[in-house]
C-alpha cells in the first residue's frame, strides 16, 4: 500500500467510524441544548438500542431472513423502543430533579447509567451475543482502498437520520419549540408551550437515535454486550464537546472530526497505534483551552 | 464428669480401631491430592480429583504398584494460598508417599516449600505459572506446559508455514502483553522480523484503523495473544479488509465464542490450546470410563491429572522401592512416559521437555485438532 492508498483507506475509516460518534453525540447535546443536563446515560440507551435490535432481529427472522428488511425493521422497532426507554427515563428520573441544583441531576444520570447497564449484565449473565448477520465481505475496490457495500449503507443511514432531524429541528412547529426552550423556558410557558412535552419528545429523538446507532454497530461490528455503550458514551460526549455541546451541526461535525482523528491517530509515524487516544484526547484539551464552546459552540452571556 | 469418661472411652476405642485400621492396611501405598475442592475454582478441582481416583482404580485392578493397592487422602487447597499451606502440612504429616495435583499456580507455589523441606515426589498436574520453576527445590515436576512453552509451540507453527514478517497484537493486560513480547523476543531472536506490534483498548469495537496500518506492512502472519471477544472482532476486521495471510490466536482466545462473534471471517484461523480432552484422540477411552463412572463429560485439566497419577505410579515402579529420593529421581529420569495429554519427558528444571500445546484450527465454526 503507498501512503496515498493508506490516507484514503484512513479518511474512509474516520468517516465510518466518525458517523456512528455523531449519531451518539447528537443525542447528548440535544438533552444539553434543552435541559443543560450531561445525559450520562446516554451511552447505555446505544447499549440497549443494540439489545433490543438483536432481540428483534432473532425475533423476524424466521419471517424475513437476517436480510436488509429485517435489519431495517428491527432498526425501527428498536428506535421506537428506546426512544419510549428515553421518555420513561427522563419522566422517572430527570423531571422530578429539573429544578434541582444541576449536580443532583448530573448524579441521577449516573445512577441511570448503573441501573441500565447492570440491569442487561443481570439479564444476559455479562456474556457477549454474537449479532451473526453474515452481510458478506463485498464491496467496492478502488486501487488498495477498499470500502464494503455495508460500511456505505451504514454512513449513507447515517446521514439520512442525521438530514431528517436537521429539517425536524429547523423547518416544523415543535422544532421550533425545542429551540425556544433551549432559550427560556419560562417565556415558553408563557407563550403557552406545552414545555414538558417538548422535553420528552428531545429525549424520544435523542435515544432513538442511539437506538438506531446501537443497532447498526451490531450488524456491522457482529459482537454486542453490555459494556459497549461506556467507551462510545465517553467518546461521544468528546465529539459533543469538540463540536460545542448544545449545538446540533457542532455534534454531527464533532462526530465525524473525532473519527478523523482517531484513524490517522493511528498512523503517526515512529510510535505505536497504542498512542492514538493521546492524540485524540490531547487535542480535545487543547481546543478547549484555545476554544472552550468548541467549533460551533456559542459564548453564553449570563446577566446577573 | 460422666461425659469425659464417655469421651475418654470413644477416644481410645477409635485410636483402636485407627491402630488396627493401620497394620491391617500396612502394606499400602497412600498417595496425596492436592486440589481445591471448596471456593471459587471447585469445579476444577473436582473434576481433576475424579481423573485421579479413576487413574488410582486402573492401577489397583490392574495389581496395584509394586504389589501395593493405592489409596488416597485428598488436601483441599480451595485455590488460596493459606488454605493450602494448611492442607500441605496436614499430607506431609499424614505419611504420604508423594503428592499429585496442583491446579492454581498461587495456591501451589506456596506449599513447594513445604513439600521440598518434607522431600516428597510431587507431580504439578495443571498450575504452570513460570514463578514455580523458581520455587521448586528439585522434588516437584510440572506435568503441564508453562508460557513459555505456548510461544515455542507459536512460533514453530509460524515458522512451518513459511512466515517472515510477524505482526503481534495485544490487549495491554499482564497475560497478553506478556505472551506478545516473549513472542517477539523468539521470533525477533531467530532473526526474522515483527514487522507490527500493537495494541487494541478493552472494549474498542472499531479497530478499522488499526488494520489498515497492520496490513500496509505487510505480514504474512498475524498472532492475536489476548482473550476472544475483542479478538473476534480484530478477525473480522482484518478479513474484511481483504487480508488472507494466517492468522493464530493465543490460549486466551480458545472459546466457541470467538467463531461465533467473527462468524465466517474465522475459518482457518489457528489457536493454541492446553491439551484437553475434546481434541485429543488419544483420550477417547479416558473419556468413556470417566462418563462412566461419574455419568459426567471430564472437564479441561482432568487429562492432566490422570497422567500426573500414571506418571507418580509409574516412576515409583521404575524406583522399585517407595523411598522418596528413589521416586525422585526415578522421576526425573522419565523418558517418553505416554500420557494421554502427550509423551512426558523432563527438563533439568523438571519442566516439560517440549511444548504440550495443541495446535486447533476453525473449521465449520468448531475448533478442530489441525493436522
Amino acid at each position: 500500500m503507498s501512503s496515498l492508498d493508506i490516507f484514503f483507506q484512513q479518511l474512509a475509516n474516520g468517516l465510518i467510524l466518525g458517523s456512528f460518534y455523531a449519531l451518539v453525540a447528537l443525542g447528548y447535546t440535544m438533552v444539553y441544548g434543552i435541559i443543560k443536563l450531561l445525559n450520562f446515560a446516554h451511552g447505555d440507551l446505544y447499549m440497549c438500542g443494540a439489545f433490543v435490535g438483536f432481540l428483534f432481529l432473532s425475533l423476524v427472522s424466521g419471517l424475513l431472513g437476517e436480510s436488509w428488511t429485517g435489519i431495517l425493521c428491527s432498526m425501527v422497532l428498536s428506535m421506537l423502543t428506546i426512544g419510549l426507554l428515553g421518555v420513561l427515563i427522563q419522566r422517572v428520573a430527570y423531571r422530578p430533579m429539573l429544578s434541582a441544583p444541576r449536580l443532583s441531576i448530573l448524579i441521577t444520570a449516573l445512577a441511570v447509567s448503573m441501573v441500565l447497564s447492570n440491569g442487561v449484565m443481570a439479564l444476559t449473565d455479562g456474556d457477549y451475543e454474537a449479532f451473526n448477520t453474515d452481510l458478506g465481505f463485498e464491496g467496492l475496490e478502488m486501487g488498495n482502498v477498499f470500502i464494503t457495500y455495508t460500511q456505505i449503507v451504514l454512513v449513507v443511514s447515517a446521514a439520512l437520520l442525521m438530514l431528517t432531524l436537521f429539517f425536524f429541528i429547523n423547518r416544523t412547529m415543535y422544532g421550533k419549540a425545542m429551540r425556544a426552550i433551549a432559550i427560556d423556558q419560562d417565556a415558553c410557558r408563557l407563550m403557552g408551550i406545552n414545555v414538558n412535552r417538548v422535553i420528552a419528545l428531545t429525549f424520544f429523538i435523542g435515544s432513538a437515535l442511539a437506538g438506531a446507532a446501537g443497532v447498526m454497530a451490531g450488524v456491522y461490528y457482529g459482537s454486542i454486550h453490555f459494556f459497549m455503550g461506556f467507551v462510545i458514551g465517553l467518546k461521544a460526549f468528546t465529539a459533543a464537546v469538540i463540536g460545542g455541546i448544545g449545538s446540533i451541526r457542532g455534534a454531527m461535525l464533532g462526530g465525524l472530526a473525532l473519527g478523523l482523528l482517531e484513524a490517522f491517530g493511528t498512523q503517526i509515524p515512529f510510535v505505536g497505534s497504542e498512542w492514538k487516544d493521546v492524540f485524540s484526547f490531547g487535542i480535545l484539551i487543547l481546543l478547549l483551552v484555545f476554544k472552550p464552546t468548541g467549533l460551533l459552540g456559542k459564548t453564553e452571556i449570563e446577566r446577573m | 464428669m460422666k461425659k469425659r469418661i464417655l469421651t475418654a472411652a470413644l477416644g481410645s476405642a477409635l485410636a483402636g480401631l485407627l491402630f488396627l485400621g493401620q497394620s491391617a492396611w500396612a502394606a499400602d501405598l497412600k498417595i496425596g491430592i492436592m486440589v481445591p475442592t471448596t471456593g471459587s475454582e471447585a469445579t476444577a478441582g473436582k473434576d481433576m480429583e475424579n481423573a485421579i481416583l479413576l487413574a488410582v482404580d486402573e492401577i489397583n485392578q490392574a495389581g496395584g504398584v509394586l504389589g501395593m493397592q493405592v489409596t488416597t487422602m485428598t488436601g483441599d487447597d480451595a485455590c488460596d494460598p493459606q488454605q493450602a499451606t494448611a492442607a500441605a502440612s496436614k499430607l506431609v504429616s499424614s505419611d504420604v508417599t508423594a503428592i499429585v495435583g496442583g491446579y492454581c499456580s498461587g495456591a501451589t507455589l506456596p506449599t513447594l516449600k513445604i513439600y521440598g523441606d518434607a522431600g516428597l515426589p510431587f507431580a504439578i498436574a495443571a498450575a504452570n505459572s513460570t514463578k514455580l520453576i523458581d520455587a521448586n527445590q528439585g522434588n516437584a515436576f510440572l506435568v503441564n506446559s508453562t508460557g513459555y512453552d505456548q510461544v515455542n509451540t507459536a512460533v514453530e507453527l509460524f515458522a512451518a508455514k513459511g512466515a517472515k514478517r510477524l505482526a503481534v497484537i495485544h490487549q495491554g493486560d499482564g497475560y497478553s502483553e506478556d505472551l506478545a513480547k516473549l513472542t517477539r523476543e523468539k521470533w525477533a531472536g531467530d532473526g526474522k522480523e515483527v514487522v507490527a506490534y500493537e495494541v487494541v483498548n478493552k472494549g474498542e469495537q472499531d479497530h478499522s484503523s488499526l488494520v489498515t496500518r497492520i496490513k500496509s506492512k505487510a505480514p504474512d502472519a498475524i498472532f492475536w495473544t489476548a482473550y476472544y471477544a475483542d479478538g473476534g472482532l480484530v478477525i473480522k476486521q482484518l478479513r474484511r479488509s481483504g487480508y488472507r495471510g494466517l492468522i493464530a490466536v493465543g490460549d486466551g482466545s480458545n472459546s466457541p465464542k470467538l467463531l461465533e462473534i467473527g462468524g465466517k471471517a474465522t475459518e482457518g484461523v489457528y489457536c493454541f490450546s492446553n491439551p484437553s480432552v475434546d481434541y485429543l484422540p488419544t483420550a477417547k477411552a479416558f473419556t468413556d470410563a470417566y462418563k462412566n463412572k461419574y455419568n459426567q463429560a471430564p472437564d479441561a485439566y482432568s487429562t492432566l491429572a490422570y497422567d500426573s497419577m500414571m506418571l507418580m505410579a509409574d516412576a515409583i515402579t521404575r524406583a522399585g522401592s517407595t523411598e522418596k529420593a528413589a521416586v525422585i529421581k526415578a522421576l526425573s529420569e522419565t523418558k517418553d512416559f505416554k500420557g494421554i495429554s502427550g509423551p512426558v519427558s523432563f527438563t533439568e528444571q523438571n519442566t516439560l521437555g517440549h511444548s504440550n500445546f495443541v495446535v486447533l484450527i476453525a473449521k465449520g465454526g468448531k475448533w478442530v485438532l489441525a493436522e
